[in-house]
C-alpha cells in the first residue's frame, strides 16, 4: 500500500514535515506543495531533513517553487497540476495534512 | 463494506477549533457505523492530557466528546508514542483509556491498513 503525503504548510516553525518524514513508508510519496516548498531552501533544518531520508520519493509543484525563487534539487521531481493528478491516482490513497 | 477512514488529529485542545472539530468527523462517522480509526499525533496527544479545566477558559470541555467515542462505536483509538513522551505525557494516564500507543512503524501500518487518511 502506498500513500501520497501532500504537505502545504512552511517547514520553519512547524512540525508536519517532521511528523511526516517520521511516518513515510518506503513506498510512499511526499509532494511539496505551496509554503511546504520552502523545505528546499538550501543550508536549512528542513532540507538537511529531506536529505537525510534515505529512499525519499520528492515532488515539488513547479510554479510554487518557482514563485518562491527555490532551485528544484536533482533528488525532487518537478510536477505540473496534471502530474499532480496523476501522481494522485498512482498511490493507494492520500494524506493531506491540513 | 463502507470504505474505512482514518482520521489524524494533530492540533492542540485549546489553539481553535481543529481538535473539536476533528472529533464531531469521527463521532459522526461512528454514528452511522463506519469504520472509523482516530490517531492523536503531534500536539493533538495534548487533548488526551488528565484533569483538564475548560472552565478556566469559559469554553467547553472535550472530555465529554472523548469520552462519548466507545458509545458512538469508535474503538480504534491510537497515540503516537514519540509525540506523547515529547510533550511528557504517560500513555498511561490519559484522559481516554482504552487508547493504543503505537511507535513510528505501528503509526506507518496503521496507515496502509485504512483506506481513506485524513491529517487534521
Amino acid at each position: 500500500m502506498s500513500t501520497l503525503h501532500v504537505l502545504s504548510h512552511s517547514p520553519f516553525g512547524d512540525s508536519r514535515l517532521t511528523s511526516c518524514l517520521r511516518l513515510l513508508g518506503s513506498a510512499d510519496g511526499l509532494l511539496l506543495t505551496g509554503d511546504a516548498a520552502y523545505a528546499l531552501q538550501p543550508d536549512t533544518a528542513p532540507q538537511a531533513a529531506l536529505l537525510a531520508h534515505a529512499g525519499l520519493t520528492l515532488f515539488v509543484l513547479a510554479e510554487d517553487a518557482e514563485a518562491r525563487a527555490l532551485a528544484i534539487p536533482h533528488w525532487a521531481k518537478a510536477i505540473d497540476y496534471p502530474a499532480f493528478v496523476e501522481l494522485s491516482l498512482h498511490h493507494d490513497k492520500v494524506n493531506t495534512w491540513l | 463494506m463502507a470504505k474505512s477512514l482514518l482520521l489524524i488529529s494533530r492540533q492542540a485542545p485549546w489553539s481553535g477549533p481543529g481538535a473539536r472539530e476533528a472529533l464531531d468527523i469521527v463521532l459522526a462517522g461512528g454514528a452511522f457505523d463506519l469504520p472509523i480509526g482516530l490517531l492523536f499525533l503531534d500536539d493533538g496527544v495534548l487533548q488526551l492530557a488528565a484533569k483538564q479545566n475548560a472552565k478556566a477558559l469559559q469554553q467547553k470541555d472535550l472530555s465529554a466528546n472523548l469520552q462519548a467515542l466507545p458509545m458512538f462505536g469508535v474503538e480504534d483509538l491510537f497515540v503516537c508514542a514519540d509525540s506523547a513522551a515529547e510533550r511528557g505525557l504517560d500513555p498511561s494516564a490519559l484522559a481516554l483509556s482504552d487508547v493504543q500507543s503505537l511507535d513510528a512503524a505501528g503509526i506507518r501500518a496503521l496507515i496502509d491498513r485504512y483506506d481513506h487518511v485524513m491529517t487534521l
